[in-house]
């Protein structure tokens, strides 16, 4: 397997789904194939995580979901943030990025 | 709105399972096709975009499973299957589960009797009343701290006037009232209140109305009457036409104007009033002058709006000592220097903790039986998790998980403790009723309804689950950490089984716990009996009772007093009757009355009767010194008092008290006789001073009738009955009774406690012994092998008797050690409900210490005979 390939970083899988409806609706295949790409391969989502953060997600009240066809014809379950969602990733947007630059300012100390 | 999501999306997916699993099955198929799709758009051919899906998702089945493990609902479906199958394992088992289910009922039981009591006397919300919880009585308090309850009529008036915490403030007194509706005349316990004492308690009539603001003002101005839905249904018809109509009280004309709501008999619970008249009607109900200034009026009140119970709390006492100030006395007119407030339960103020705390004791005995019972299921449970080891460790090997497994064995138990404490909610039903029928002293107004509710129901299902949990964890955790293989391998069992030590500890800790219950309901019976052995300082035996209210018959002090004196002569001259006396109040029933002397400028509270010549004669009480009452003491003679040996001395300690005089009510009064110290109002009291009085002198329009005959008294009752009914056939009928029985009451709490702590100590012990001789029966049967061996190798029968007798001998003796430390611990906090026994009473120790091992022996000894009458060879053949 592709060592660069690693899991989605702990706690952020959430996030990542957010961020990818706020887009489009799409639906789970689309979405972790869009989280792959976005990530120029660097996280590969578990299939079984996914679907489980679907249901979470969904009964938190920050995403619906209906059945529509796909563009190949498929019947597949496709997912929209709702508002609720939509306040979350902010959220959760500025909360990552304050993480982020103390991690980042603390490494630059370090070195 | 996240919250009702997870609630509505969890129950669709319950109550529709295959819907939402078809949808997750939809939803990862989808993700399966497009990842084979993004595959085969690489150039893969089918089987290998198949291939290679799979390798990066995982087997889609597992996926399916995974996502639908998520949310609150799994865990409902998965304890509902365990439910089910454990009611299919139980079914397999129905002597078992019967068993267990029996024994768990019996604790349960015992402890929702008990409950009930509590829950009917103080838990249970007073029918009728509405918003309790803004209701406080209040309760005077005396100068030596004494909690006296009732406070007087001016006592009353004043803080109803000035209180500005409390709206309402409502007073009542007891009132006997005979009231003749249709038929005979009816005597029935009465409340005399003030006219807002409905409103207080914001109760609502049932019919009619309650009292108005003109009929609180004047005196004797409106005869109006409000009676119980009871009272109405069985005694006027239940016809609402009588609202309005005029009923005869006392003999005097009342308009009833009311009928009270369903159940609401008065405010405390237990004690039972029929009717309700004015305040203002006193004069005419009980004319006393007297009851203006002393205490007879309970009282309680409904706090203002927004006012909390500490500004009540704070401002009465201060109310009391302005009331003193202002009035002139020091103590205030009643003698009580403060005032408690406290909140409104169906007790009066001091009585309630009395009650609790007996209760309480009552139900730790209770609590102790459910231990017992949930010990003696859990050493069941773990001699037949022995058995069941091998379906477990087959479960295990399937892929039930460890938590499964125990979480499977824990359903099982709690499921057979749940039927237990339905079953014990059946046993308390039945008990209650049984206790509703046993029959109190007569003439007491007292009307308990124990019958257990929702509430006690709820009450047993918890305890009992909780006892479930608790020897719940141990066959629970056991299965969890199963030895797989071992068990797989030797499926056959061990046949060198003896009891584990956690067995051993079972068996030990329930025997210990039974003990504990059996020196108590020990100490309870000795204690009644050293009770009913205490020297009241009178002889009962012989003397019959019964009680006079001339005033509920609308007598005036003229006709009461000829009444009196021709129904005396009348008995007197009845061939077996010694003696024919008669006492304001009879001793032993609990209650006193007090009064002031002054003499030599102090004033000295004293405990008082008024009596009638003959009443030491009657009762065999010694006349010291001087003399005893005669006829001659009457209204017109010089005002002269016996007292007993504890006042005499406390008067006069170096000089003869016989000839010193005192004044009484204002008068001076001679004592003409010392009598010798007795009980009074109960068996327990330290002697009070007592003074006693010639009844003609203090009149009493109630009193009670004293007469010793020779011999059986079986056929005085109805003698008496009738001379009364033929003096006046429009007084109730009296009830006749023993002296013992109309003092029995002085006595119950202790009766109720032996009987009690005696039946539970019963049920512990059998429910103890029961477990000993199950688990001592199973070590024999499982090492019947090796009995066979040692009879094979010539082993006499006695020694293997012995053998088994010994080990359970052990485990008796070392309960006993256990349990009589833990006894004398519940002995300490029985203690003040003993009567003149110690807490370590070395006999009651020493005897139920006996009874235990003789019991501990027969459990042992049944199995032990088993084992040696069985067929060496048969049990080695079998093997």
């Amino acid at each position: 397997m592709d060592p660069q390939n690693t899991d989605v970083i702990q706690g952020t899988l959430d996030m990542l789904i957010l961020k990818t409806l706020s887009l489009e609706s799409l639906h789970g295949f689309g979405i972790a194939r869009r989280i792959e790409q976005v990530s120029r391969g660097v996280f590969k989502v578990n299939p079984g995580s996914l679907l489980t953060a679907f249901q979470r997600l969904e009964r938190a009240g920050l995403l619906d979901s209906e059945w529509r066809q796909t563009e190949n014809a498929r019947r597949a379950k496709f997912y929209t943030l709702t508002r609720a969602g939509r306040k979350q990733l902010e959220v959760e947007t500025a909360d990552w990025t304050r993480r982020v630059s103390a991690v980042t300012r603390l490494l630059k100390a370090e070195g | 709105m996240s919250l009702w999501r997870q609630l509505v999306r969890g129950l669709t997916a319950l109550t529709n399972r295959a819907a939402s699993d078809r949808a997750i099955d939809d939803e990862v198929r989808h993700y399966y096709e497009e990842t084979v799709a993004a595959h085969l758009a690489r150039g893969l051919s089918q089987d290998e975009a198949k291939r290679a899906a799979r390798i990066e998702m995982g087997n889609p089945t597992v996926v399916a499973e995974q996502v639908r493990d998520y949310g609150w609902e799994n865990l409902v479906a998965t304890s509902l299957s365990d439910l089910r199958y454990s009611a299919r394992v139980l079914r397999r088992t129905p002597v078992f589960a019967m068993v267990v289910i029996l024994v768990v009922s019996l604790g349960s039981g015992a402890v929702a009797t008990v409950f009930s009591a509590l829950n009917a006397l103080v838990l249970r919300p007073i029918a009728g009343i509405r918003d309790a919880d803004r209701l406080l009585t209040l309760s005077p308090i005396r100068s030596d701290g004494l909690i006296l309850q009732q406070g007087s009529f001016a006592d009353y008036s004043f803080l109803r006037s000035r209180s500005q915490t409390v709206s309402d403030l409502a007073a009542w007194g007891k009132v006997s009232l005979t009231i003749a509706g249709a038929g005979e005349g009816t005597i029935v316990w009465g409340n005399m209140v003030s006219g807002n004492y409905f409103d207080a308690l914001h109760v609502r009539p049932h019919l009619g109305r309650f009292f108005s603001f003109d009929e609180d003002r004047t005196p004797l101005a409106q005869p109006v009457i409000v009676v119980s839905h009871a009272f109405w249904s069985s005694r006027l018809g239940g016809d609402p036409g009588v609202v309005g109509r005029a009923i005869l009280v006392n003999g005097h004309p009342f308009t009833l104007i009311g009928i009270a709501p369903r159940h609401f008999r008065g405010i405390y619970t237990g004690i039972r009033a029929d009717a309700w008249v004015p305040l203002m009607m006193q004069p005419l109900l009980r004319p006393r002058a007297d009851l203006a200034t002393s205490s007879w009026l309970w009282m309680f009140g409904r706090l203002k709006d927004r006012v909390p119970i500490e500004s009540a709390q704070a401002e009465f006492p201060s109310l009391v000592t302005t009331h003193a100030r202002e009035s002139g006395e020091a103590q205030g007119p009643a003698g009580f220097r403060s005032m408690r407030v406290f909140h409104f339960t169906g007790l009066p103020g001091g009585e309630g903790v009395m009650v609790v705390r007996f209760l309480g004791v009552l139900l730790a005995a209770a609590a102790l039986v459910l231990l017992i019972a949930g010990v003696n299921v859990a050493a069941m449970l773990t001699a037949r998790s022995i058995g069941r080891a091998r379906e477990l460790a087959m479960r295990a090997a399937l892929g039930a998980g460890r938590i499964r497994l125990a979480r499977q064995v824990l359903t099982e138990i709690l499921l057979l403790f749940l039927c237990g404490a339905v079953g014990g909610w059946m046993l308390a039903l039945l008990a209650t009723n049984a206790l509703e029928h046993v029959s109190l002293p007569a003439n007491l107004p007292i009307l308990i309804e124990l019958s257990p509710d929702a509430r006690v129901l709820i009450f047993s299902i918890c305890s009992a689950l909780a006892v479930g949990v608790v020897f719940g964890l141990v066959p629970a955790v056991r299965a969890a950490r199963l030895d797989i293989t071992a068990q797989l391998r030797d499926g056959a069992g061990d046949s060198r089984w003896r009891p584990s030590l956690v067995n051993r500890m079972l068996i030990v800790g329930q025997l210990s716990l039974s003990l504990v219950l059996l020196v108590s309901a020990g100490l309870f019976t000795r204690s009644l009996v050293r009770g009913q052995q205490i020297d009241p300082g009178f002889q009962m035996a012989g003397v019959v009772t019964t009680s006079f209210e001339t005033e509920s018959w609308g007598y005036n002090q003229t006709r009461a007093q000829a009444f009196y004196a021709a129904l005396r002569s009348r008995i007197q001259s009845i061939p077996g009757v010694i003696d024919v006396s008669y006492v304001s109040r009879l001793p032993l029933t609990g209650g006193s009355t007090t009064e002031e002397i002054q003499i030599d400028g102090a004033t000295i509270g004293v405990h008082i009767a008024a009596v009638d010549a003959g009443y030491f004669s009657t009762l065999r009480m010694p006349i010291v010194q001087g003399r005893a009452f005669l006829r001659l003491d009457d209204e017109r003679s010089e005002r002269v008092a016996i007292v007993n040996e504890s006042l005499a001395r406390r008067l006069a300690s170096d000089r003869n008290a016989i000839g010193r005089t005192f004044r009484f009510l204002g008068k001076p009064t001679t004592i003409v006789g010392i009598v010798g110290d007795a009980k009074y109002a109960t068996l327990g009291e330290s002697t009070p001073l007592f003074a006693y009085f010639p009844i003609a002198q203090k009149w009493q329009p109630t009193q009670s009738l004293l007469v010793r005959t020779n011999g059986d008294a079986e056929w005085i009752g109805p003698a008496i009955e009738h001379v009364v009914l033929a003096l006046d056939p429009a007084v109730p009928r009296p009830h006749v009774a023993s002296m013992k029985e109309a003092t029995a009451i002085v006595l119950l709490p202790q009766r109720v406690a032996a009987l009690v702590t005696g039946v539970l100590g019963a049920v512990g012990l059998a429910l103890a012994a029961v477990g000993l001789y199950g688990m001592m029966a199973y070590s024999v049967q499982r090492r019947s092998r090796e009995m066979g061996i040692r009879f094979a190798l010539g082993a006499q029968r006695s020694t293997v008797v012995g053998m088994v007798v010994r080990e359970g001998l052990t485990l008796a003796v070392l309960a006993i050690v256990i349990g009589v430390s833990l006894a004398a611990a519940a002995a300490q906090a029985i203690q003040g409900f003993l009567f003149n026994v110690s807490p370590l009473d070395s006999a009651t120790f020493a005897t139920m210490s006996l009874v235990f091992l003789s019991i501990a022996s027969v459990a042992s000894y049944l199995p032990a005979r088993r084992a040696a009458v069985s067929d060496p060879i048969a049990a080695l053949r079998a093997e």
